[in-house]
């Protein structure tokens, strides 16, 4: 059947026609449709099935693995620094295996589009020892699905597949099959403590034999069924491109277009490579050219003087891959000589070009994060004060320089410990969502209560996983589960704050925590309850619908509401006066109360419009 | 065939909604096609720019000097992704009377100066650019009813006045190129 897909749908297809009936994971771009799709998909056809967000991609690892111990299919999805996350989890459970099938999907983000690091998964593939799949185009992303849980569930070690953000967000035509069968595997635990519960040393010992073992076993797998017949094709000419994932696709269309002979190998699987056979037919060549995304994971396997890629500084070694970068790497191997086709025309001298202003992302116009990045400035000022922030919408605040420092999920908590320590005269104010306090944010406050960091640590609860779209998170679907009660389980008073449009209640509740803070011995911790413009369930009680305009005989030009306050419709306009462009208005109101010194900013009577 | 377009806008604009609607078409009439679309921390008001690859490829992304079609949005954003086109590449814009000269075909539509007047709502605005496409480009290689369907097939709910906006829209697109 021919269905036009977007890869990750098509992940979650293949997962459905792989019989995987446990998919625990974590929302991250580019991975993150994934398991919305196999919920819909559960739904659509009402199969007996799980798939649920986890608290964070460790416990997500988890959950699935212990499945397929029981002898189940199962699947771990998250982005590749959720792989950072649960890699405690992969790097025994690697060790261990598994009886029935365990796909890690693992989503990478060359370019540094929506995430902190650019890292390579198929390394850690490696460096954890199970074998990866490196999927070129979403029907790859299908097919490969499907053969990694028949894999994992063969060689009884979890099965990484490494799709990037262009095969994760492309869309194509996919075949897939025409019917579901749906017949999931029972799980029965089977006990077995030398392996379930192996302990330091003899039984990590043989499970780490074992596990070097399998490797050798799946490299002679990856050679008789994704290799040989490919280079047993080969002519042995100038060129060799062996390519991976994406680049091969890349690579294909480049040679084509400049015209390029070469053979070229799909390496389906990166991790692990037959070295030695390869190294048989990469003799035959004058050079051989690895293209693959982003670290150099074939390169280093193979590892011969007739190789260029990364390490020779031949193909790029950062951002995402294009054409234009291998027809580089081609001219550095004096392979192409022809000229750049890939270059921008010059128009810029006979057609001047206004300057085109950067348009970076920003908190949605109405969002209550913006209210509370506004008074957090205002009432703890600047020159007094750090603000580590953490991952998620909220990271947008950097634009209102209310955020000073981000590392990782949860590291706003930990670093607000660290500052308050090494510079105790300024005043730290911490911002984490919800979702991401949940994730990794209580062992770190349990950690500043016990050891009396002061700090201001604000929880923005808007009740949503709302960056990666709005996933449910764990107090949304379980009441009983409340912030305010798990800070105050972690040993600390919780101030709540439920949010209004009224600018100057927010500023004045902000006012009382400076003076709690002031009278405090160690960290001062502020529930906001606030919601998510995007969040179509809760929205509506919030959003006023109101029309604003700007009174321009009121209009300084201060520049406060453009410079601070960073709503996107306010803009100025040919008469140098602020403007509010209706198209993006949200009519939340929130710039009426508290925020222009000179009162600009006005209702319009509906009577009026 | 091998047809190449550049998508661009900013979030919220519906820009992945355009790139959908083009991939039913491909879709419908069995021609392979490759599209990459922008989700998440890009999606949140920031600058967007989706790719679209009709025909033979094996990779989704186009490089520059390599499109034949730029669809803007906005037209500050058409000019962000210029650099796409190849010497004889177009571009169908929304964009003002202040819109710059280039070296392109280039059909203009004022599509906010439209929607300001209540002529439709901003939200069918990739609706309505994608109408203009259809009334300027003759190479384009999808037919009026071709994306009637895919629209309807996207959301048969709002087909109806999608079609409304997208008449006007070709007929912007006929005007423009007279």
């Amino acid at each position: 059947m021919k269905q036009t897909l977007m890869g990750n749908d098509a992940i979650a297809w293949g997962l459905i026609h792989a019989n995987v009936d446990m998919v625990s994971g974590y929302p991250g771009t580019p991975s993150s449709e994934i398991l919305t799709t196999v919920q819909k998909i559960k739904k659509q056809l009402n199969l007996p099935m799980y798939a649920q967000w986890a608290t964070n991609e460790k416990v997500g690892f988890e959950v699935a693995y212990a499945g397929a111990i029981t002898g189940k299919r199962t699947c771990a999805t998250m982005k590749q620094v959720g792989l950072n996350v649960a890699s405690d989890a992969l790097m025994s459970a690697s060790y261990i295996g598994n009886l029935g099938g365990m796909l890690l999907v693992c989503a990478d983000d060359p370019g540094f589009h929506s995430s902190q690091t650019e890292q390579d998964s198929r390394v850690f593939a490696k460096f954890a020892r199970i074998p990866v799949l490196d999927p070129a185009t979403p029907q790859d992303a299908y097919d490969f699905t499907k053969l990694g849980v028949e894999l994992s569930e063969h060689f009884q070690t979890p099965v990484m597949l490494r799709p990037v953000m262009r095969v994760s967000h492309a869309r194509e035509i996919i075949e897939m099959d025409d019917e579901t069968n749906y017949q999931p595997k029972e799980g029965k635990f089977q006990r077995d403590i030398p392996r379930w519960g192996a302990v330091p040393r003899n039984d990590r010992y043989l499970q780490g034999i074992e596990q070097l073992k399998r490797v050798e076993a799946i490299k002679a797998y990856n050679w008789e069924h994704f290799l040989k017949e490919q280079f047993e094709k080969c002519q042995g000419k100038e060129l060799l491109i062996i390519a991976s994932g994406t680049g091969y696709g890349y690579a294909k269309e480049t040679l084509s277009e400049c015209g390029v002979e070469a053979d070229i190998i799909k390496v389906i699987m990166p991790y692990p490579l037959p070295q030695d056979q390869i190294k048989e037919y990469t003799q035959k060549y004058d050079k051989v050219l690895v293209i693959e995304e982003t670290y150099p994971c074939i390169e280093e396997q193979i590892a011969t003087q007739n190789l260029f890629g990364k390490n020779t500084n031949t193909t790029q070694l950062i951002d995402e891959m294009s054409k234009a970068e291998i027809l580089k790497s081609l001219q550095k191997l004096e392979i192409y000589r022809g000229e750049n086709i890939y270059e921008a025309l010059e128009i810029s001298k006979e057609y001047p070009l206004p300057k085109v202003e950067a348009r970076p992302p920003a908190l949605c116009p109405g969002c209550p994060h913006r209210d509370l990045f506004f008074a957090i400035t205002k009432v703890f000022k600047k020159k007094k004060a750090i603000y580590p922030s953490d991952i998620g919408c909220y990271t947008l605040g950097l634009a209102q320089g209310a955020i000073d420092s981000l590392l990782c999920m949860g590291g706003s908590v930990s670093m607000a410990s660290g500052y308050s320590i090494a510079d105790p005269e300024k005043t730290v104010v911490a911002t984490i969502g919800d979702s991401t306090f949940f994730h990794s944010g209580i062992p770190p406050l349990i950690n500043a209560v016990y050891q009396n960091h002061k700090f201001i640590l604000v929880i923005m609860d808007n009740s949503t996983t709302a960056m990666t779209g709005r996933q449910t998170t764990a107090e949304r679907e379980h009441k009983d589960i409340d912030i305010k009660k798990v800070v105050e389980g972690c040993g600390v008073a919780c101030h709540e704050y439920f949010y209004t449009n009224e600018l100057s209640k927010t500023i004045d509740f902000f006012k009382d925590i400076k003076k709690v803070y002031e009278q405090a011995d160690g960290p001062v911790v502020v529930v906001a309850r606030e919601f998510c413009v995007l969040d179509k369930e809760r929205s509506k009680e919030f959003l006023p619908s109101l029309s604003v305009m700007v009174d321009e005989e009121r209009c300084v030009a201060c520049d406060l509401c453009v410079s601070s306050y960073k709503c996107p419709p306010m803009a100025y306009n040919a008469n140098g006066k602020v403007e509010i462009d209706p198209f993006l208005c949200i009519g939340c109101g929130s710039c009426l109360d508290a925020l222009c010194p000179t009162d600009a900013f006005v209702k319009i009577d509906k009577g009026d419009k | 065939m091998r047809y190449q377009s550049v998508i661009a806008g900013f979030g919220g604009q519906g820009v992945v909604f355009l790139v959908k609607v083009l991939a039913i078409c491909a879709g419908n009439r069995n021609i392979p096609f490759l599209g990459t679309e922008n989700h998440g921390m890009s999606q949140r008001g920031g600058a967007v720019s989706c790719h679209i690859k009709i025909g033979d490829f094996s990779s989704p992304l186009i490089d520059t000097n390599q499109a034949d079609l730029l669809i803007g949005l906005e037209a500050q954003e058409s000019l962000r992704n210029i650099s796409f086109l190849h010497k004889n590449g177009k571009v169908v814009t929304n964009a003002d009377t202040n819109f710059p000269r280039l070296p392109f075909v280039t059909a203009k539509a004022d599509g906010f100066a439209l929607a300001k007047q209540g002529e439709f709502p901003i939200q069918a605005l990739n609706v309505f650019m994608l109408g203009v496409v259809l009334g300027s480009i003759e190479d384009f290689p999808f037919s009026q009813e071709e994306v009637r369907t895919a629209i309807e097939q996207m959301n048969a709910k709002m087909a109806q006045q999608n079609f409304k906006v997208l008449e006007m829209g070709i007929e912007a697109g006929n005007r423009s190129k007279n």
